[in-house]
């Protein structure tokens, strides 16, 4: 086997976490790649920390179905950015990933409590 | 919306790339910048601030592969990059570029050749409506296992054949079409209801009318297409005129489509292209009116055509037509001589006997396709070795493995590509040699055409070579494992055995398929000479013949007849070349010939048996011009002429049947049933001739001249074919002949100009054509297959060059180092050549119908089989293990 297939194999697991709270902070302020990045290191406690690069397919493919939109900007230190917008769809479908996390969660939790007590 | 963003995403993807490819490329490289300035702030050195950016984003090729992947119609342009990838490292290798296109283009366009043909010939409906409920009907009885149906049979087949909604009447003849230059052409007389049944309408003009099909009618004629373009111009006009056919003024009533052939057409004769009424009754045939049987039988001298009930199949009509048949029997219809009646459905009759030929052959062509894509899995195999270190270089600049995948698999594509259009061309190539030496014998193959079908089918042949040759290849690729490869220095030990086994294994798929090919070959080869072996009773080779006809027009008398040929053939005797020359009814392997009832003194034939003679009539000079060996008495002289006393030359297997034990010569035989005719006296005996095919029984015949034979039993031949003899090429003779024909009556139309080898040849035609397409193809296989072992040991002698190294320094002497490497070549092959062979014994099976003399499982065949593969392994070993022996122990073992 290639000895690269083990990371790609965790990032896919996280890639649709990774939308979800891309979405999440979008819904919040508007953002370029890298300050979504950061953010991202930040609230997560550095579980994004490998493979930066690989938010851009995420947001690419984000794009393509709708969900955020993407202009250039300039920031604060007067560069040239992408920034990246939530849309209407894009809230839809984060109210959607939301609920649906909220409830594979709960079953988690309660599975695991009902473990703990019979234990 | 998702949609509408998908379609915008992928338009823009389409035609916004440039740009985006730039905003990617900037949008990465500011996220790598601020990291980098992030870095720097929280203390970190500038330079190493910028190589843990660069890492922590990751492999950025990999992460803009994946953006483009997301844009939607990314794999377009990939695809196109990827394509120009290879078509640019393609063009850096020409010499393997140039092989491994050749081979995919032979492949393809022998394929898509032979499919052309199969569609022409199996997959195009025949020319008729509804032509799956069309039957042709036959009779049969003791020697005559298809033979035509008599008057009678035709009235009882109508009225009482119920699966039969009708059945039609025709029969083949010729006629000339007069003019500046008159041209003989072949005609068939047919029923009025023969065109209906066959479900055509004529495109101009209209089919006969019940008025005109009847005795003495009037003088019309339907023409052929190709005729009425060739002869009228395409005037539509010339429908209503009256144009001089065979000297009779006659009236043009309708032009068939350009397509149409009666059923018949299609054999060895060639196709009929002007059509007359049948115009006949029972009165004229002897026939009993209405649907009564005569118990002796009359004369069967009808092709017949039926439409079969909705609802009902030949099967039916067969069932019956055996019940009624056996009806008559029992009351005394034609008994004694097995008399029969059936139905053939008309795709059956028409390419029955090309089917298997066409099968067999297109299967083979398969396994030529087959082949090649092994060859160049085999050739992209050896240079992904090459390319080892290249592609671990991608890998670790972060190149996927699909993508990987992907840039391979474009490579095959390209050299798939390449070859579909070479191989398109060399299949208009090849159509245009199959049209041109399509054997006449062989239904529809000269109509092969490439149309868009075939294109198509070139198209599809093309995409499956490239999996097929590249899918190996490419996922061989994936197991890629950079770190090893690069540290390794490129030699790859353990997996290198890995690919070399898959190689071994593409090596003897190649040599199995071969192997059946060739089996399939010298089985036909084999089959051929052992027709060509039987002794046809004269000698085709120098022989040139050609049709004349004496029209009735110029010709009152068979005076005048038997003169001009005598005149004819004095002068082309003095034609320098020409040994011998005479003339002869009908061709032998050219055309079907029926029989004629005898009376031979001092025979009684069996009870309800008649005593049948085919009938053959000739000028003095035809035996010695044909050469027929004479085995008793003396052949035709100037004595046999119409005064002469009535002399006749029987046939060996006439001797045999109806005069053993007794001398031949001086027997008297009447020609006919009456007694009043006069008999001809038996002068001579020749061999037995085939004469409606190269197999199968000689039955008794006899000979006459042209000149007696119209004392008795009275009428003239008009259809003769010139037979002459030369020691050189009688091909050359074609055109001194026919100035002397030209020279003595300039208004005789000449057709059918051709060798008797061409005849005998056409007469074999499908066993031939299978000959040589399996030939053919398992010389290229073996060619293939030979590329295959030369590589495989290639490859083995120089991964090996260590070893060999260390095995010439322990004292291993240059000819063992050869054989060491010869046996890897031939290890491939045997392996081939056991699987061939267990293939061969389950396929030739199917052969059965075009073998002759030789059993599929011919033993002598394989054991040919074995040898030359054996021979074809050592010889494409021989040479790169030669290099093998000169492995030099020093520099080898000094390398490493």
């Amino acid at each position: 086997m290639a000895p690269n297939s083990r990371p790609a194999q965790r990032s896919e697991v996280l890639q649709g976490t990774l939308e979800m709270l891309a979405l999440k902070l979008l819904a919040a302020e508007p953002m370029h790649g890298w300050g979504l990045s950061l953010e991202l290191r930040r609230i997560s406690g550095n579980v994004f920390d490998v493979n930066q690069g690989s938010l851009y397919p995420a947001l690419q493919k984000m794009l393509r179905r709708g969900w955020i939109h993407a202009e250039w900007r300039a920031t604060e230190n007067n560069r040239r950015a992408r920034y990246y917008s939530i849309t209407r769809d894009g809230r839809k479908q984060l109210e959607a990933e939301i609920a649906d996390w909220e409830r594979t969660s709960g079953a988690v939790n309660r599975v695991l409590r009902y473990a703990l007590q019979g234990g | 919306m998702a949609w509408y963003h998908e379609i915008v995403s992928s338009l823009g993807a389409l035609f916004g790339r440039r740009r985006q490819e730039r905003e990617m490329d900037e949008e990465m490289a500011f996220h790598i910048e601020m990291e980098a300035r992030r870095l720097v702030e929280g203390g970190m050195h500038g330079d190493e601030a910028r190589r843990r950016a660069v890492r922590d984003f990751g492999g950025l090729e990999r992460h803009k592969d994946d953006v483009r992947d997301e844009r939607g119609t990314s794999w377009l342009w990939d695809g196109w990059n990827d394509v120009r990838f290879a078509a640019r490292s393609l063009r850096r290798r020409p010499g393997f570029t140039a092989i491994a296109t050749l081979t995919l283009a032979l492949g393809i366009g022998a394929t898509t050749t032979l499919f052309g043909v199969v569609k022409q010939v199996l997959l195009t409906p025949l020319p008729y409506g509804h032509p799956e409920s069309l039957v042709m009907v036959w009779s049969a009885w003791k020697g005559f296992d298809q033979t035509w149906l008599s008057y009678d049979e035709w009235e009882g087949w109508r009225a009482r054949i119920r699966a039969f909604s009708d059945i039609g009447l025709f029969a083949e003849g010729s006629a000339t079409i007069d003019g500046d230059e008159p041209e003989r052409v072949r005609t068939a007389q047919v029923q009025a209801n023969v065109f209906p049944i066959l479900d055509v309408q004529p495109i101009v003009g209209r089919n006969f009318t019940a008025e005109e099909d009847r005795p003495n009618g009037p003088n019309v004629v339907i023409l052929g297409y190709g005729l009425w373009q060739r002869r009228f111009g395409g005037d539509p006009s010339v429908v209503g005129r009256e144009v001089r056919i065979s000297g009779q003024a006659t009236t043009v009533v309708g032009v068939m489509p350009a397509d149409f052939r009666l059923p018949l057409d299609y054999g060895a004769g060639g196709r009929t292209e002007a059509w007359f009424p049948m115009a006949t009754d029972a009165a004229q045939n002897g026939a009993l009116p209405g649907p009564e049987f005569p118990r002796g039988g009359s004369n069967h001298g009808y092709n017949a055509v039926a439409r079969l009930r909705p609802g009902t199949t030949a099967a039916t009509a067969n069932a019956q037509l055996r019940s009624l048949v056996a009806e008559l029997e029992q009351w005394g219809y034609m008994s004694g001589v097995g008399f029969h009646a059936y139905a053939v459905p008309i795709e059956e009759q028409i390419t029955g006997r090309v089917r298997p030929v066409l099968l067999v052959v297109f299967g083979a062509v398969g396994f030529v396709m087959l082949i090649a894509c092994a060859n160049v899995a085999g050739l992209l195999l050896v240079r992904g070795e090459s390319r080892r270190r290249e592609l671990a270089v991608r890998v670790a600049l972060g190149a996927g493995s699909r993508r990987l995948q992907r840039l391979l698999l474009a490579e095959s594509a390209v050299l798939a590509a390449m070859g579909a259009v070479l191989g398109v061309g060399l299949a208009v190539l090849g159509v245009r040699l199959v049209r041109a030496s399509a054997p006449a014998g062989l239904a529809r193959v000269a109509d092969t055409t490439i149309d868009w079908s075939v294109l198509l089918f070139a198209l599809a042949v093309g995409v499956a070579a490239a999996v097929l040759a590249g899918l190996l290849p490419a996922l061989q690729a994936t197991q890629i494992a950079p770190a090893g490869e690069l540290k390794e220095g490129g030699r790859g030990a353990t997996s290198g055995s890995a690919r070399l086994r898959w190689r071994q294994a593409l090596v003897a798929t190649e040599v199995a398929l071969a192997v059946v090919l060739v089996t399939g070959a010298g089985l036909m080869i084999r089959s051929v000479r052992n027709l060509l072996a039987i002794d046809t009773g004269f000698r085709a080779d120098g022989v040139l013949t050609m049709r004349l006809s004496t029209p009735s027009t110029w010709y009152t008398d068979s005076t005048s007849v038997a003169a001009f040929w005598a005149e004819l053939q004095r002068r082309v005797a003095t034609v320098p070349g020409v040994e011998k020359v005479g003339a002869v009814r009908l061709l032998p392997l050219a055309t079907d010939m029926g029989d004629w009832g005898l009376q031979v003194e001092g025979y009684a034939p069996p009870p309800n048996q008649g005593t049948p003679g085919d009938w053959q009539i000739v000028t003095p000079g035809y035996l010695e011009a044909m050469g027929l060996t004479l085995r008793d008495g003396r052949r035709f002289d100037a004595r046999d002429d119409m005064n002469g006393a009535l002399a006749m030359i029987v046939n060996r297997a006439f001797v045999q049947q109806y005069l053993a034990g007794r001398r031949a010569l001086g027997t008297r035989v009447r020609i006919g049933g009456s007694d009043s005719t006069q008999a001809y006296t038996i002068i001579g005996v020749v061999d037995d001739v085939h004469h409606n095919s190269l197999v199968g029984q000689v039955k008794p015949k006899f000979y006459v001249t042209l000149a007696q034979f119209a004392r008795a039993p009275g009428n003239t031949q008009r259809s003769m074919s010139l037979v002459v003899r030369t020691d050189g090429d009688p091909a050359a003779l074609a055109a001194p002949v026919r100035a002397v024909i030209r020279q003595l009556d300039a208004r005789l139309p000449i057709s059918e100009v051709r060798t008797m080898r061409d005849i005998v040849n056409s007469s074999i035609s499908g066993p031939r054509f299978a000959m040589q397409a399996l030939g053919l193809f398992g010389v290229l296989a073996l060619m293939l297959s030979a590329i295959g072992i030369f590589g495989i040991v290639s490859q083995v002698v120089a991964s090996r060059a260590h070893e060999f190294g260390v095995r010439a320094a322990l004292g291993a002497t240059p000819g063992e180092l050869v054989r060491l490497s010869v046996r890897t070549g031939v290890r491939q092959a045997l392996m081939g050549l056991v699987i061939g062979i267990a293939i061969s014994l389950l396929l030739t099976r199917t052969m059965v119908s075009l073998l002759q003399g030789v059993t599929p499982t011919d033993p002598l065949t394989f054991a040919a089989v074995v040898l030359v593969t054996g021979v074809v392994a050592v010889a494409a070993s021989v040479g790169p293990a030669r290099r093998a022996g000169r492995t030099d122990p020093a520099r080898v073992l000094g390398s490493s």
